[in-house]
């Protein structure tokens, strides 16, 4: 079922919202967020559809601030009676909530650069029908390896509008379509993994993604134990983006000038300038990137500029917010919700395997947990492949392992990364990343888990 | 805090339905959401009545409102005054042996009819691939309500009220030299549904869960170090009433200077060591590595996508020596303050408490309606939960607690007397655990070295780590019932799109034989 929902819809609740605003919230500072929806899913689990559903809804968001009195309030119904209810409690609230003195004034209008078409009509009209040809493309994948597939299948048309008091007005529309398949080997011995996200749902390909799961778990099927220590790793792109997470969380410019941050220059101030990882590695977040598009604008209204954050090695950049910004005489970075691990020099993720004496192929992450953000170290868990890599060639699968690493220095010890990127399931699907290769990985001890 | 209402229902035949659930009429009344119809029974008995001339077997249907309020601070001053609230209308259906749901946020009769066929329409389409029909375990119909018992609703407390709680944990905090930030947060979650089955049932529920803590950062200027330290404050479904005697302003004192003492303490030297668990600790350790693992669908393969499954297949019930002889581990729905509280299930089904491990031995699982054959079960055990309107209902984690020791007179002080080498830990700091949940890695808040029966000082950069089996058969003491306490989570995920679940864990003080301890800063030594 496609959604019902359109942006004029969307465009005329918060109009009305920002009007309401006007006449029930006297001299309040508006700032109004309406998202639309209409999202829908199939779950499989033992080659069987387990559960599925859709549903259709708006949260309209509201922040009404006098003077440095804000509060803020959501509600998911539309008619005119609950949305002056929503005017009114926020501003009551507001009233009663005590000064914040970081809080900013709204913005007024801004010049955004022309947004990468994220609307796609054919996933928009997508339903349970087409989820469910996908699922069998992935289901007979995995009975055709006599193995038990489970999997999920997501998609969601998205429609976002943005105003202000101030006159800010900003609006965006995005559809998204995520398959992740697991097949597991009857005796429990393997387990393999795949997945793929596109705004368009027929980029996401059941059989193909079924097919990569059931060969990896196929082949990880009864895994000779290898005990815990210090390897080079190939890590797999769905790994890749599970570490980056951290890091990327780490870019934040007050927890590095407050010194809470791996980010954070001895002495104090941040370690922007520095050459902290090897001339291979660059970072960015681009709106426009065609292999990473994304969002113009943040939450907040604050447009998205092109920005690197580690150009050839060197920390260029870190998140600022525009309380930040303006304290410490900075420009706005805004939050980007992009990002691009740029590739290397290997044609293909085989290449990497050449040269490695003694090493392993990850497939991917799981439960990563902070352990020290000074440090930036965490901890999680090897998950759905592990491989041993032996001369060059892979020699079989292994168990899986509980590291205990740094991001940074996943980075700092990367010396080779396929040229392609792919985008990963997660994060909206805005982010891009290599297959890498990266040294002295530190796997701390052995999970016996499959 | 109190907003106006539109009293929408006051007038209507509703109310004769609110008076019929007792002490339900205000949250009733609260359930706002632009309604043509005479009452929101008869909303939910046209979406019944729709899914089934559409061709379900069974339908059931869940009006949900849901309501948040949060206040944060930092230091002295306020970050966060937000509210939300989400209304609407969810049926599920089995047709063709098969489930459908579908939703909105719109609630009248034509809605609900209208998502009532659309759920029947995904079920049939899911037939296709449906290899075992759904089928649903018997239950009783019941017409009843249930409610948090509260004294002080905490949606009545003015949110300028709650921003000076916390605003008053600041000034005691910063007091103690070394202490450099803090924040504090209250949070306010409400949840009223009505459900409806096809079988007969309708089921008018109130659920009130409050949270509050704060979090200090202590740090060293001229090496750039810093430590934090949470306050350890059990989330409840509970009144207001709860947080306003808490102690959270008067512990702040020594909650900075414990976050002070952390900074300044030696770094753990790994190796096997003597672990002595607070409740505080504890409770997450449960929730992972005994509440996790006996989920049937997961240990069926049916979260193998997402959470994974779990070493506690079904060939092992009864069999697996899964903790020591004196510990059992049970399953609480009812108990009084438990997140996961309630009078029954989204299945509809009576609540109740049963054992999962039964003096060392692992005996039960939690289930469903749609779960309970899978085993050879006649009944579920009622932990079918939806977030909201919008989700669908499913497998969720009851309260999972730790029977405390049967030896009285046992608590924190005599565990630790009784102890010659080992370490302490309270509160919950970094956790990971695999998807299996074999391997895991918790870390605390506080870490003190025991020597000789006392606590000799603090340590830090502590993670104890081990296999669920092997640590559960490590205990080899427990506090008695007087020592026992219920923490817990107020966010739990799971499944696929994740759902949250607020949960609680009870548990003694208790010991661990030989743990492998980490150090996080400079791994591990086995």
């Amino acid at each position: 079922m496609s959604t019902t929902l359109q942006m004029r819809d969307v465009e005329s609740t918060l109009e009305t919202l920002l009007d309401l605003s006007k006449k029930y919230a006297h001299g309040a500072e508006a700032s109004a967020h309406v998202h639309g929806w209409h999202s829908a899913n199939t779950r499989y689990a033992r080659n069987e559809i387990t559960s599925s559903g859709d549903t259709e809804s708006m949260q309209i968001r509201l922040e009404l601030a006098f003077g440095k009195r804000r509060a803020e309030s959501s509600t998911n119904q539309t008619d005119a009676a609950s949305l002056r209810a929503l005017v009114e409690r926020t501003a009551a609230m507001a009233h009663l909530a005590p000064e914040d003195p970081e809080l900013m004034a709204v913005l007024g209008p801004q010049t955004y650069a022309p947004a990468p078409v994220l609307f796609d009509d054919a996933t928009n009209a997508f339903g349970a029908a087409g989820r469910l040809t996908a699922i069998e493309g992935s289901v007979a994948a995995a009975e055709g390896r006599s193995l038990d597939g489970a999997g999920f299948y997501e998609h969601w048309s998205s429609l976002h509008m943005r105003g202000t008091s101030a006159g800010l007005r900003a609006k965006r529309s995005e559809t998204y379509a995520e398959l992740t398949a697991t097949a597991r080997t009857k005796d429990g011995t393997g387990s393999g993994w795949g997945g793929a996200a596109s705004h368009k749902a027929d980029e996401i390909v059941g059989s193909a993604i079924g097919r990569t799961a059931a060969e990896k778990g196929a082949t990880s099927k009864g895994p000779r134990r290898l005990e815990p220590g210090k390897y080079t790793v190939i890590l797999e792109p769905a790994a890749v983006s599970e570490l980056l997470q951290s890091l990327f969380w780490s870019l934040d410019a007050r927890k590095a000038d407050e010194g809470r941050s791996y980010f954070t220059k001895a002495g104090g101030g941040t370690r922007v300038g520095e050459t902290l990882f090897p001339k291979s590695i660059t970072l960015t977040s681009d709106p426009a990137d065609p292999l990473a598009p994304g969002a113009v604008f943040d939450d907040d209204g604050v447009p998205l500029a092109p920005t690197a954050w580690i150009d050839q090695g060197t920390l260029k950049n870190l998140r600022y917010s525009r309380y930040w910004a303006a304290k410490q005489g900075k420009a706005a970075t805004g939050f980007h919700d992009t990002l691009r691990l740029h590739g290397g020099d290997a044609k293909s993720p085989a290449d990497l395997l050449t040269g490695v004496k003694r090493g392993l192929l990850i497939t991917r992450f799981w439960y990563t947990r902070w352990l020290d953000p000074r440090a930036m170290l965490i901890t999680g868990l090897t998950r759905d492949g592990v491989f041993l890599v032996e001369n060059g060639a892979i020699v079989g699968p292994v168990n899986n392992f509980r590291f205990n690493e740094s991001p940074a220095n996943m980075l700092k010890n990367i010396d080779a990364m396929t040229a392609a990127t792919v985008r990963t399931p997660g994060e909206g699907g805005h982010w891009h990343v290599p297959t890498i290769r990266t040294n002295d990985f530190n796997l701390a001890s052995i999970s016996d888990a499959v | 805090m109190a907003f106006s209402r539109r009293h929408f229902l006051l007038t209507s035949a509703a109310a004769g339905l609110a008076s019929a659930c007792a002490g339900s009429r205000e949250q009733m009344q609260s359930a706002r959401g632009p309604i043509a119809d005479r009452t929101l029974a008869e909303v939910l008995e046209r979406a019944l009545v729709a899914a089934k001339r559409a061709g379900a077997s069974y339908a059931d249907a869940r009006l949900v409102r849901r309501r948040n309020e949060n206040v944060a601070t930092r230091e002295d001053h306020v970050v966060t005054v937000a509210s939300g609230e989400s209304y609407g209308i969810g049926v599920r259906v089995v047709a063709k042996g098969a489930w459908g749901f579908s939703a909105a946020s719109k609630v009248d009769g034509a809605v609900a009819e209208a998502v009532a066929q659309r759920a029947v329409e995904i079920a049939l389409t899911n037939a296709k691939l449906q290899k075992r029909p759904v089928e649903l375990a018997p239950v009783p119909t019941y017409r009843a309500s249930w409610a948090t018992p509260t004294k002080v609703d905490p949606f009545t407390v003015p949110l300028a009220d709650r921003a000076a709680m916390l605003l008053s944990i600041w000034p005691e905090a910063k007091a103690v030299a070394g202490v450099k930030f803090c924040s504090a947060w209250c949070e306010a979650l409400g949840e009223w549904k009505l459900f409806a089955s096809s079988e007969g049932s309708l089921i008018e529920q109130s659920i009130v869960r409050l949270g509050a803590g704060y979090q200090v950062t202590a740090s060293d200027a001229a090496t750039g170090d810093f430590v934090t330290r949470e306050s350890e404050l059990p989330p409840r479904q509970t009144g207001w009433e709860y947080i306003a005697s808490a102690p959270l302003r008067a512990d702040a004192r020594r909650i900075a200077e414990d976050a002070v003492a952390k900074l300044r303490a030696p770094s753990v030297v790994p190796g096997k060591r003597n672990l002595v668990l607070t409740p505080s600790n504890l409770w997450l350790t449960i929730h992972e590595s005994v509440g996790h693992p006996t989920e049937l669908d997961r240990a069926l393969g049916y979260e193998a996508n997402f959470a994974g499954t779990s070493f506690a297949t079904p060939d092992k019930l009864g069999k697996l020596k899964y903790a020591a002889p004196h510990v059992t581990l049970y399953a609480d729905k009812t108990v009084p303050g438990g997140l996961a509280t309630c009078g029954y299930d989204d299945d509809g089904v009576k609540t109740q408490k049963w054992d999962l491990v039964k003096d060392g031995l692992f005996v039960g699982y939690q289930t469903t309606r749609d779960q309970a054959g899978w085993i050879g079960e006649k009944a579920s055990r009622g932990t079918s939960y939806a977030e909201d309107y919008a989700s669908i209902p499913f497998q969720r984690m009851p309260n999972v607690s730790l029977a405390p020791g049967a030896k009285a007179g046992v608590g924190l002080a005599e565990v630790i007397a009784a102890t010659d080498d080992g370490i302490l830990v309270s509160g919950n700091g970094s956790w990971s655990i695999d998807h299996q949940r074999y391997n895991f890695q918790f870390g605390g808040q506080t870490f003190h070295e025991i020597k000789g029966g006392k606590v000799t000082g603090p340590l830090r950069d502590v993670a104890y780590q081990s296999n669920s089996v092997e640590f559960w058969n490590s205990c080899d003491m427990l506090g008695d019932e007087k020592s026992w306490e219920l923490h817990g989570s107020l966010h739990d995920g799971k499944g696929e799109p994740s759902q949250t679940n607020a949960v609680s864990h009870g548990c003694p003080p208790a010991r661990f034989s030989q743990v492998n301890i980490l150090n996080t800063r400079g791994g591990s030594k086995s």
